[in-house]
């Protein structure tokens, strides 16, 4: 059984660096790590906490290699490799150039969610994990909690938690249980008439900033700086502080990632005002598995159906 | 500097009509616009290097140097060079038409300070219209100053702006070097790339003042050039842009380190250049 | 100088008392709560007060005041296009919308939501221009803060030349007691408000506010300052590598932006449906990468090592220079909500910690 050091030990002379996760300042955030001094693997950490998804540094931060530069290593969890794979699909990412370290996955903590399953309230000092929980210390104790509690929306409805593509693997981790139904959320959604799914969406999306946090976190949202939704020429969304506003550049948003979109949820964790709106991605999710049994970042040479206009392209 | 009607509503445009408009260039255009509001033309005034912003509502504001000199206050004059959004709109509109004006914004050049030397301007392309301003100022007091010279320079003879006025600049004293990149039929100037035609020149820098505009990597070396020429950085001015908004010092946009273009520039001497960070 | 303010007058509201405190303020103006969400009962947002409806000053509200002042969109004038009546030539007319800036109370916020409003102060009306929307709102604006009940591990308004009793941008402060507030007012206009709202605190109460606001003031004494870090920017600038390095894993939105108390970037553009139209301003980022675009191709911070860069030097460096103080409260809200945990206090530290420039 090899452990998360031991496997990067194991693969370094191949990488110029490896993408990993390595503590912030608060216990329940790890953030994105660049290793690149073999000292500092001792730094990357694994564990449900690893929410950012890394592979969205790959086609904006790390777009050119430079001559004779070996690998990138990069550790990732199923849906994590799913990005990756949609990437390669789509030609942004050369899959010669990636070492891909799959981590299955037990699923991802919510930090909202475990503050408000918590009944201390000290600032938390430390965190541990078990099997299926989570314990939190803090000046009034320790605390456990069951992780089904505690976990993010997408990883309740994830249907690949165990990475879709890697190179090597972390094998003493155990990915969680998919769900008999993946696209409930979607389904619970549509169960509800059409008014009261339009006043959801308007009471939803009033709070949106038009950060754009969700699409710079989106690994496929490549054209972000760049992006129709901030054109003036040809202009399709005003700067108008309006909900009409806000639903339209979430509709190019959504379309756009249509048949694309691999699920990853970042859009949804990323979002300061904590809107749903990964929903509108994984209903498109689940029209491109109806209409082609197509799911985007499962197969690194198939065609995304909406990549071309052209039927010989995609087959449809 | 005038800025009295623009304190209580410094968003609010005054509203100008299209007079005349030429051609400078295939890029290029001049337009001549006079103030709707005559009460505005009676108490509008501004210095030379001074800025305005124009609108075309509906699509936006864009910054341009004021073209015409103070002294000459039958209209206001601005060169624009069709690049983006805004200037394309810009080039679309006709005589008759009516724009925005926010006008005067930014600081000029040191005017006074200038009197009593030499000038010398040197120019590339477009960036003969702030030029434009303070050398015809100079020229309607041309008794203030010493020898004024101008190398201008562009691609081809044909993207050189105010050709039309070349020989009363000449008539007004001004040793006018002319030049383009290549030899051209029928030209009779110089041919080199500014820079080049500056060492040529060489022109002494003695109680003699520089103010240079152009494309960024003209101005690069007309900067060396200068100071290979003995040239300090309190005698050299320069103009610079950036992206502009509020062009009122507010929206935080075009600033450089510490400075704001819009309002401590678009002139800038040598020396104030020199304290800026790497950030051009 | 915050103990001198303390002359002007004192109340004190129980626990109980409180809801009918704020149904007595908003009928004085607009009045502006943290409240949580319904569907979220942990996250806090200012919200427009109703009768009935829950407050929440133990939380931090998730993003800032600074939409009752300076509205993310905001119309700046209207315009409308028309053949003119005397020839063919369009003409167009603009018209100033008249928007009738309205009263507003904001209450509950805390001191670094208050010091948000003296960095847009200096910014909009003690530069060289005066900003004529937000002045008619911030002239009939009250701020009612409440010192601050703790700080989580993102807060750092001791390391920014504030404290979490600081009075400066309030109106009134209040300080929780032993069943209830003691409220002082601080200004004028914070002692008209007050006239006649509440009874006086009793002799103990306003000796236990004062051991509070001490204490609380004295909680940050140890905090080191990012002032002698913050020197260290002019010769960082250069050092490419650096910024580099620490804005790796930025993703250039702008959520530290728009959750900012102090940020203050705006972008000015039309809106049209051909005939008539409005300019709009509206909130921008400087993390962005259009934000210094130019039409000629030209971007002068192309990456987002030179726009963080830019963040850094704005709030820690050339306000500093131009008005004295840093335009960072210390909220901490850029840190707490940034997708990876971007740390804008890490980074000013590490500016002083190596004398080494990389290449």
């Amino acid at each position: 059984m090899n452990t998360l050091k031991t496997l990067v030990e194991s693969i370094w002379d191949q990488v110029d660096m490896v993408l990993g996760w390595h503590p912030g300042y608060d216990p329940l955030r790890p953030v994105p790590a660049f290793v690149r001094d073999r000292k500092d693997i001792a730094s990357l950490i694994w564990n449900p906490l690893c929410a950012p998804n890394l592979s969205v540094y790959l086609a904006k931060s790390f777009k050119t290699p430079a001559h004779g530069e070996k690998k990138i290593g990069i550790l990732a969890k199923g849906c994590d490799s799913r990005s990756l794979t949609a990437l390669i699909q789509e030609g942004l990412v050369d899959r010669h150039r990636l070492l891909i370290i799959g981590l299955p996955c037990p699923g991802t903590v919510d930090p909202e969610a475990v503050k408000s399953a918590r009944t201390q309230s000290g600032p938390i000092t430390g965190v541990s994990f078990g099997d299926g929980w989570v314990e939190l210390m803090c000046s009034d104790g320790v605390e456990r909690l069951p992780l089904d509690q505690v976990l993010a929306r997408r990883c309740q409805r994830c249907r690949h938690p165990h990475p879709v593509l890697y190179d090597v693997l972390l094998e003493d981790a155990m990915p969680r249980p998919v769900p008999k139904d993946p696209f409930a959320h979607v389904l619970a959604l549509e169960e509800q008439p059409l008014e009261a799914r339009r006043a959801f969406w308007l009471k939803e999306l009033e709070r949106c900033l038009r950060c754009y946090a969700c699409r710079n976190a989106c690994p496929l949202c490549v054209c972000q700086d760049q992006c129709l939704a901030e054109s003036r020429t040809p202009k399709w969304v005003t700067q108008k502080d309006t909900v009409a506003d806000k639903f339209l550049f979430h509709m190019i948003h959504t379309l756009h990632l249509a048949g694309r979109c691999t699920e990853c949820g970042e859009c949804e964790r990323v979002c300061p005002m904590k809107i749903p709106i990964g929903l509108l991605k994984e209903k498109t999710a689940q029209i491109a598995m109806e209409l082609w049994n197509y799911e985007s970042g499962t197969d690194p040479v198939a065609r995304p159906p909406l990549l071309s206009y052209d039927a010989s392209v995609t087959g449809l | 500097m005038t800025r009295t009607w623009l304190k209580d509503q410094p968003y609010r445009p005054h509203m100008a009509v299209i007079r005349d408009i030429i051609e400078e260039t295939p890029a290029i255009r001049t337009f001549r616009l006079t103030w709707k509001d005559p009460a505005v033309s009676a108490t509008f005034s501004f210095q030379p290097g001074q800025v305005g912003q124009i609108s075309v509502f509906g699509v936006g504001e864009s910054t341009f140097v004021i073209n015409s000199p103070p002294t000459r206050r039958e209209y206001l004059q601005f060169s624009i060079m069709r690049t983006g959004e805004v200037t394309r709109a810009l080039h679309q509109l006709n005589v008759g038409d009516t724009v925005g004006v926010r006008a005067p914004l930014g600081n000029s050049f040191p005017y006074a300070t200038m009197k009593g030397r030499d000038i010398l301007f040197i120019g590339g392309g477009i960036g003969m219209a702030p030029l434009r301003t303070l050398l015809l100022t100079m020229i309607d007091n041309r008794a203030d100053f010493g020898e004024i010279m101008v190398i201008y320079g562009a691609r081809t003879p044909e993207d050189l702006c105010y050709r039309y006025e070349f020989d009363a600049w000449r008539a007004a004293g001004v040793n006018l070097v002319l030049t383009v990149d290549r030899e051209v039929p029928g030209w009779t100037e110089r041919v080199g790339f500014v820079p080049t035609i500056l060492a040529e020149e060489a022109p002494n820098p003695y109680n003699r003042v520089a103010i240079t505009c152009g494309p960024p990597i003209m101005i690069k070396f007309v900067l060396a050039g200068l100071k290979e020429l003995g040239y300090e950085d309190e005698q050299i001015y320069t103009t610079l842009e950036r992206r502009m908004k509020c062009g009122i010092g507010l929206c935080g946009r075009c600033n450089i380190g510490g400075t704001y273009v819009c309002v401590d520039g678009p002139v800038f001497s040598g020396k104030a250049l020199r304290a800026m960070p790497p950030e051009l | 100088m915050e103990r001198e303010t303390a002359m002007k007058s004192a109340s004190f509201v129980s626990h109980a008392d409180l809801p009918g405190l704020l149904v007595r303020l908003a009928e004085k103006a607009e009045l502006w709560v943290p409240a949580p969400e319904d569907t979220a009962p942990h996250r806090v947002t200012f919200k427009p007060f109703q009768a009935g409806m829950a407050i929440d000053v133990q939380r931090l509200p998730v993003s800032s005041a600074k939409k009752l002042l300076f509205p993310q969109g905001e119309e700046l004038l209207r315009f409308r296009t028309d053949k003119s009546a005397s020839d063919a030539a369009m003409e167009t007319v603009l018209s100033e919308k008249t928007t009738e800036a309205r009263p507003t109370i904001l209450f509950g916020c805390r001191p670094c939501d208050a010091r948000g409003f003296v960095v847009f102060d200096r910014a909009f009306l003690q530069g060289p221009s005066v900003d004529p929307y937000y002045k008619a709102r911030r002239d009939i604006n009250l701020v009612v803060s409440m010192v601050c009940p703790g700080p989580d591990a993102a807060c750092f308004c001791g390391a920014v030349g504030s404290h979490p009793a600081d009075t400066q941008g309030s109106d009134v402060q209040m300080i929780p007691v032993s069943g209830g507030f003691v409220l002082h007012a601080l200004t004028d206009k914070g002692q008209e408000l007050m006239e006649n709202l509440a009874s006086a605190p009793s002799q103990a109460q306003e000796q236990e506010a004062r051991q509070v606001w001490e204490s609380v003031r004295r909680s940050v004494e140890n905090v080191a300052s990012l002032k002698d870090s913050a020197r260290h920017f002019p010769k960082r600038f250069a050092d490419t590598a650096f910024w580099r390095f620490h804005t790796e894993r930025c993703l250039s939105c702008g959520v530290c932006t728009f959750l900012c108390p102090t940020c203050y970037c705006f972008t000015i553009t039309d809106e049209t449906d051909g005939v008539q139209g409005q300019r709009l301003r509206s909130w921008d980022a400087c993390m962005f990468h259009h934000f210094t675009q130019e039409a000629s191709g030209h971007n002068p911070r192309p990456t987002k090592a030179e726009r963080f860069r830019n963040r850094v030097g704005h709030k820690f460096s050339y306000f500093l220079e131009k008005h004295g103080q840093f335009a960072c409260c210390g909220c901490g809200r850029c840190l707490r909500h940034c997708p990876v945990s971007m740390d804008i206090r890490a980074i000013v530290q590490a500016m002083g910690e190596t004398e080494e420039v990389h290449d």
